[in-house]
């Protein structure tokens, strides 16, 4: 409010509102009104960050169970070459004590790819396709070898306490840019391990938090009509509009009265643009055969990919894709083979995403990034072993588009890929990093909870410059 | 404060708090501090600080201050100043020690020596101001409003003395007055009605209630209302929410695999109950936190329900996977966390790692209450290692919990001996009281295959006439024996005895069996004979035969007993004294036996045998020849010498089937009946605490338990007085930490408290920060009042319905929410009160109010959730627990789960119980109003809204009229009325189009009518 003429201008307004204004002239007037308060009416409006962004929004894939990173991106000739050789591990794990631990080798052959020449084994040869347009970091880390842990740190900063994640932390800084959908959208067949809380929003307002999606037939919860047919419901909510305008017109403006009528349009063409984002019949069979699509399937990773790319184009902010719940996952510790049917279902699928993004030229303000838990030991303590153990002390990640350099590796481990050698990247710093790219600086980015001010890489993280384009 | 990383802050803050105090700043020489800027600053930035300054304090360790410096890290001071030898930083640049730094390589000799000169020369540095906290409490801290005492301010004077109804008033119209701004007037009757009903029942008035108060034109009308709402049994179904709120309640433990809580529901109605009965609130929080300990001042009526009340502890957010200290760090930092923001409003758990940086909290204040903690048995939910409960308290009284375990265990005794003694029938029946029977000497197996139940067979074994022993002295001579193959380690033969043989102080066990190794071998490895409880759990003997040799295992040696022949049967009888855990026996054939004695059992062994093995293992490496086995025996009386007659039970007579299955069926009764008395309830239990061993805990450097500090006194924050646990407590301290918390000195608890149930009726605090009122809250809008609110709180005893009646008397509560230009102007915040705020409903008062307005609400207490019985858990973080049960009781009742929110819950913000919460944040988004449009929960109550309309006498006009009054609370204008009409109409024609019968018309239009109602913004705002 600026001076008593506008509040006097709002009030004359919505009595001739309440007299038989049309919702859309409402609307726009409100945001006239809203335009001159001091604080933003919608938490979801879309926004600036603190500097010129180079990605607009983030997909972000997480492979549930612990990735081998030398099995996929982290290729180790000296691993071959010792395998069944006896190392004393004792540093590696932090611990005192000597631990006899048997090398072993990865189980697929890694080739090189694109004009990069980088190598990615034959786990993921779709990928190795792309691979000029992506940047792998071969030497993350994190805090916690346990699954439920590792799973909050990289989606929240911290490996124990609730915290908000990163998609809900994007959506408080940045907002959305389309209000028929939601911000932060996850589109998983199960939870990961930690359940809800890897897209909770904690203690940052409930509307950041992640929408969950999971695929099949009926993807968003409650957003097919249940009235008889769509004229009957449009009587209904016609009815309710003019209920909700009379109210209003007799109380002056209210924000958040006004957000209420204003979501129920909004649903209302959710109702529409939802299952539209989820209906694939107009895509071609071409950009179906990118992702493996069949045509007429609702589930499926590379339904997930296409998804993810539909709503990309609608403006939601960040993207999450889970592969596999918290069962029957990457976690191999009893046999490796177990990574060849989790490659092989979402091996093409991204490979997909990155060149669909890529020849629609979204790919330059999209930030593709896939992560895990953790990576796997490159030995085990029995020798011959065809399992691997969980390893956080160093793994693999990739990011791809919006603002990374493509065809590159940052950072590498040692010779057996235990330790990072050098370029290590925390999970603080991949967030740092992400943030960056939208625009964010991650210091700044903070909410008064509890005492003090939160971020989501809490006191830590750096942004990782070499990567940046 | 969350995680590890945070300890990188500093662990010195913690050191230094205890003595290491740093020496008081030089006044610097000029020269030697033009040293240190040009030679040593430029070198510690460029060096060393990027690793051990603001940023990153690797090994606890920062070089951006003389202070730090003298403190040093971990591995003591970096510098001390005049001596260079002293100090961890000249001997790691220097590489003289195991620390060699910087990690990128060695200094230069000039830098090193500039290094030395400068410390020897003093370490000079120019005073700097030092930002932060130094972590020792301060004037200014005790000055904080908040830490100062409570005081009893006089009512201010106001200029418009008609205008307040109570004290409350004058101070709100103090500050109207001098802003110079005017309240609006008084709220109309229909919503003060509606908002009194949702504010302290989270219900809606019902057309009746609001008639009643429409029509009371006495005096303290609405002072009638609210105190039939107060006694209302709903009353603390919603003050009891706001409670739950801040105890972050959930009925899950929020592990890996969210284990259920099932008596977390008793904590629940603990807390319900406690608000309807008015417990004074100091009382309240006692409870919570030493319950148990009170309980046992009496009387004996309120046992149970102190005991329950320590559910405020337990009921956190649990972090470890079985009951030991695997992650109880974490546990307790849930618990100081919550008690100091719930209870106190501020930020302990920010001083896990370090001193608080803004808070007058000190890493001891945090470790003081951590050590009470530590001294406290936690209830444990179950998880992913122990997947039970542990630990649950009993509700009774210990005598009588002792007596009832005593009976319970004698009745299991009993039962136990009965179910014995009907086995032992049985096997004397049926041949089996004998060595376990003639399964033992192979007679009851078919031939040519592996022995079949009891026995369990691995590899080849086949049972054959050629392996039956020529030894009758044992069973009777009979045509079958089994024989072995040579076959891998673990190949062989094992069996189970029915009835175990348990180690009684006189009770020599004995144990036979005939045996040869099979002529021709060439396999040189050896067999063995075990004998023990369960497979490997607990050994008594073990022999082990090639096929020339005989040995036994004393401890952990080989002995060996004599020569054997391949091709000859020989026959082994051992006796075990378990009282001297020995054994003895004699080996060989008739005429030539070795005898041998004094040999001991297995170290472990538990007393019990039921299990014997033959399998391919034993003293001598290799591949076990083939043998022979037959006429095993185990019994506790002596066997026959070698050539006496066989002693088996005689032959099964006609009626012999006949009686075993008598007996079978008492037994299977008796077994029944021993399930059922172990699984009975013995006494109530309780999710709560009890007390453990008391014992002081160490600092966590870093928050980090492996990395202990110095041990400090279980004690309260000195801010708050610093009390220790006395030296004669001999508790874990919770009794006196419950009475600091509650003292009338305490000058926190009760503020924090009334500040919240003027939140929870207004909508903000007097302090907007409810669960903050540390130097980094925000201060009070009105301190005056806040501190008349807790001196009249303290006064009335406690008595949480006494400030409810306080605050609903004013006419500050009963203002209307109508806006105002100079109000909206002057104070767009409303913090200054002129108005009443307008506020959303929260999700329990939207599905409630449904549920309520469709006549739907189940009104009862529903109790226990219906989760999986105990005894079938096996949640994982691979395959954790989730449920959403459906009801139609109050919302409060629902089952809230951690880590998979209730979906209606988290769609509509209600508390995420994985942490205190002191103000829900209310959202609107689009997948709210999908779900008002939607889902089939809004559409159920609407339907059943329209039915219940569709019940009453009367045309479409009128029950319009009454629709509106029960969703909404309002008298319906003509116009309305005339749309809501018009609505019915064409909709009923819409849907005559499509088909339906009249019937069905009416049901769809007014179910339709229904569903805007329940959905528009009259029904989801509070005004």
């Amino acid at each position: 409010m600026t001076s008593d003429s506008a509040s006097a201008n709002r009030r004359e307004f919505l009595r001739r509102a309440s007299g038989g204004f049309g919702a859309l002239a409402l609307a726009g007037l409100c945001e006239e009104l809203r335009a001159a308060e001091k604080r933003p009416a919608d938490p979801l409006a879309a926004r600036p960050g603190h500097f010129a962004a180079k990605a607009d929004r983030v997909i972000f894939i997480f492979s549930t169970g612990g990735v081998s990173h030398v099995d996929t991106f982290d290729g180790k000739p000296k691993l071959i070459a010792d395998h069944g050789k006896s190392i004393t591990a004792s540093r590696w794990l932090n611990k005192p004590g000597q631990f006899e631990r048997f090398l072993i080798k990865p189980r697929w052959a890694f080739k090189p790819y694109g004009k990069s020449g980088r190598k990615v084994s034959d786990l993921f040869p779709h990928l190795g396709g792309v691979i000029d347009d992506v940047c792998v970091l071969n030497a993350m880390h994190c805090e916690s070898d346990g699954h439920d842990k590792a799973t909050l740190a990289a989606h929240t900063g911290s490996p124990q306490f609730a915290r908000p994640s990163a998609g809900a932390w994007v959506s408080y800084g940045l907002g959305t840019v389309n209000k028929n959908l939601p911000s932060f959208m996850v589109l998983a067949p199960a939870a990961p391990y930690a359940g809800a809380q890897t897209w909770g929003s904690d203690f940052l307002p409930g509307c950041h938090q992640g929408t969950h999606v999971v695929p099949g037939k009926d993807p968003l919860p409650n957003v097919q009509p249940r009235a008889l047919a769509p004229d009957l419901q449009q009587m209904e909510l016609d009815l309710l509009g003019k209920l909700n305008r009379k109210h209003l017109g007799d109380r002056g403006a209210d924000r958040a009265l006004e957000a209420r009528i204003r979501s129920f349009e909004t649903a209302f063409g959710m109702q529409r643009e939802a299952p539209e984002a989820f209906d694939f019949s107009k895509e071609t069979d071409e950009t179906l055969k990118l992702y493996g699509l069949e045509r007429g399937a609702s589930a499926g990773f590379d339904w997930q990919c296409l998804a993810a790319r539909r709503l990309a184009e609608r403006g939601v902010r960040f993207l999450e894709l889970i592969d596999v719940g918290s069962s029957n996952n990457w976690d191999s510790h009893g046999n490796m083979a177990d990574h060849e049917k989790l490659a092989k279902a979402i091996d093409r699928p991204i490979a997909g995403l990155l060149a669909d993004l890529k020849r629609l030229g979204m790919l330059e303000r999209t930030l593709v990034v896939w992560t895990t838990e953790f990576g796997r030991t490159p030995f085990n303590a029995q020798a011959g072993h065809p399992g691997r153990e969980h390893h956080n002390l160093c793994f693999s990640s990739w990011m791809a588009g919006g603002g990374v350099k493509g065809g590159i590796a940052h950072g590498t481990s040692d010779e057996y890929g235990i330790l990072p050698a050098e370029g290590k990247v925390h999970t603080h710093d991949l967030h740092a990093t992400i943030l960056h790219l939208l625009g964010i600086d991650h210091e700044k980015l903070t909410y008064r909870h509890a005492g003090r001010d939160y971020r989501l890489t809490d006191v830590a993280g750096e942004v990782v410059k070499p990567i940046l384009v | 404060m969350p995680a590890s990383r945070l300890g990188r802050i500093t662990g010195l803050c913690v050191l230094m708090f205890f003595g290491c105090v740093g020496a008081p700043a030089l006044a610097a020489e000029p020269d030697a501090v033009a040293h240190f800027e040009r030679e040593i600053r430029p070198l510690l930035v460029e060096h060393c600080q990027k690793c051990h300054g603001p940023k990153k304090q690797e090994a606890g360790l920062r070089l951006d201050s003389r202070a730090a410096l003298l403190k040093g890290g971990e591995g003591g001071p970096a510098v001390v100043p005049g001596k260079a030898d002293k100090g961890t930083l000249l001997a790691a640049v220097k590489h003289v020690g195991k620390i060699q730094m910087p990690p990128s390589g060695k200094l230069t000799a000039i830098q090193i020596a500039a290094l030395g000169k400068w410390i020897a020369d003093g370490a000079a540095w120019p005073e700097e101001k030092v930002s932060g906290r130094t972590g020792v409490i301060t004037e200014a801290d005790r000055k904080h409003w908040a830490f100062r005492p409570v005081s009893d301010p006089p009512v201010p004077a106001i200029r418009d003395a008609a205008w307040p109804q109570t004290d409350v008033d004058r101070f709100i119209l103090a500050r109207l007055e001098v802003a110079g701004v005017k309240p609006v007037a008084a709220a109309d009757r229909r919503a003060l009605i509606r908002r009194a009903t949702f504010d302290l029942t989270g219900l809606p008035p019902t057309p009746q209630e609001i008639a009643q108060f429409l029509a009371d034109d006495k005096p303290g009308a609405f002072e009638h209302v609210t105190e039939r709402l107060l006694a209302s049994k709903h009353y603390g179904e919603r003050w009891g929410r706001h409670w739950l709120d801040v105890a972050r309640y959930a009925d899950t433990a929020g592990d890996g695999a969210d284990y259920p809580v099932r008596e977390a529901y008793k904590y629940r109605d603990w807390v319900i109950d406690a608000f309807n009965a008015d417990r004074p609130y100091d009382e309240f929080l006692r409870d919570q936190i030493a319950g148990d300990l009170l309980a046992r001042r009496g009387p004996p009526e309120k046992y149970a329900a102190r005991v329950v009340a320590t559910g405020f502890l337990a009921i956190g957010k649990r972090y470890g996977y079985s009951p030991g200290p695997d992650f109880q760090h974490l546990d307790f930092a849930d618990a100081i966390d919550s008690v100091g923001r719930s209870l106190l409003g501020l930020s302990i758990g920010c001083a896990r790692c370090h001193d608080h940086k803004y808070e007058p909290i000190s890493a001891a204040d945090y470790y003081g209450l951590y050590g009470i903690f530590a001294s406290t048995k936690w209830s444990f939910p179950g998880g992913e290692e122990h997947k039970r409960p542990a630990n649950l308290v009993s509700m009774l009284p210990a005598e009588e919990t002792a007596r009832r375990d005593k009976a319970k265990a004698d009745g299991l005794a009993r039962l136990d001996s009965e179910i014995a003694r009907l086995k032992a029938d049985r096997s004397a029946l049926d041949g089996k009281g004998f060595g376990g029977g003639i399964d033992l000497g192979f007679e009851g197996q078919p031939l040519g295959k592996a022995p079949g139940k009891p026995w369990h067979a691995e590899g080849t074994n086949t049972v054959s006439a050629d392996a039956q022993s020529p030894f009758a002295h044992l069973h009777p001579a009979g045509i079958r024996g089994v024989r072995l193959a040579s076959g891998k380690a673990t190949d062989g033969v094992r069996y189970v005895f029915e009835n175990p043989l348990r180690a009684t102080p006189k009770g020599t066990m004995h144990f036979a069996i005939d045996f040869r190794t099979v002529a021709p071998t060439d396999k040189k490895g050896a067999y063995r004979f075990y004998l023990g409880r369960g497979v490997i759990a607990s050994l008594a003997v073990e022999c082990s035969i090639t096929a020339t040799e005989f040995a036994v295992r004393s401890g952990a040696k080989w002995e060996t007993i004599r020569k054997l022949e391949p091709g000859t049967w020989h026959t082994l009888q051992l006796a075990i004294d378990p009282a001297k855990k020995t054994y003895s026996g004699s080996v060989g054939k008739p005429g030539d036996l070795t005898a041998f004695a004094a040999k001991a059992v297995g170290p472990t062994w538990d007393g019990v045998i039921d299990t014997f093995i033959c399998d391919a293992t034993g003293h001598v490496a290799g591949a076990a020849p083939i043998r022979d086995l037959d006429n095993i025996a185990l019994l506790t009386t002596p066997l026959p010498a070698i050539g006496d007659k066989p002693v088996t039970a005689t032959p099964p007579t006609p009626d012999t089937k006949a009686r075993l299955g008598k007996i079978d069926a008492a037994i299977a009764e008796a077994v029944k009946l021993r399930a059922a008395a172990a699984a009975a309830e013995t006494y109530p239990l309780a999710y709560g605490v009890s007390e453990g061993i008391p014992t002081n805990a160490r600092v966590q450097l870093r928050g980090e338990p492996e990395r202990p500090g110095p041990e400090v006194p279980r004690r309260f924050l000195e801010i708050l007085g610093g009390d220790p646990v006395p030296a004669e407590s001999k508790g874990s301290g919770r009794l006196e930490l419950a009475e600091w918390i509650t003292r009338p000195t305490n000058p926190l608890t009760a503020r924090v408290f009334v500040n919240r149930v003027w939140q929870w009726h207004f909508g903000r605090g007097l302090v907007a920060t409810p669960s903050d009122f540390g130097i980094r809250g925000e201060a009070p809008s009105h301190p005056e009042l806040l501190d008349h609110l807790a001196t009249r709180f303290a006064k009335s005893g406690g008595s949480v319905k006494e400030l409810h009646r306080l605050i609903l008397r004013s006419r500050v509560y009963q203002l209307a929410s109508a806006e105002d230009a100079v109000l909206l102007k002057a104070d767009p915040e409303n913090r200054l009160l002129g108005r009443f705020s307008r506020r959303p409903l929260d999700a329990e008062s939207i599905r409630d109010a449904m549920l309520a307005t469709s006549g739907r609400l189940d009104r009862a207490t529903p109790g226990a959730h219906p989760f999986p019985d105990v005894n079938a858990w096996g949640f994982t973080i691979h395959a954790p627990f989730h449920a959403v049960y459906d009801s139609d009781h109050r919302s409060v009742y629902l089952m809230i789960q951690r880590n998979r929110r209730h979906p209606f819950l988290a769609l509509f913000d209600a508390a995420d119980p994985n942490q205190s919460v002191a103000e829900r944040l209310p959202t609107t988004t689009p997948t709210q109003a999908l779900h008002l449009m939607n889902s089939p929960f809004v559409h159920t109550q609407a339907e059943a809204f329209a039915k219940r309309l569709l019940a009453l006498p009367g045309d479409d006009a009128a029950r319009v009229r009454i629709a509106f009054e029960f969703a909404h609370g309002t008298s319906v204008d003509e116009a309305a009325v005339t749309d809501a009409l018009a609505f019915l109409k064409a909709y009923r024609m819409k849907a005559a189009e499509r088909g339906l019968k009249p019937e069905a018309q009416s049901l769809a239009a007014l179910s339709a009518l229904a569903r805007v109602l329940l959905t528009s913004n009259a029904f989801l705002f509070i005004d």
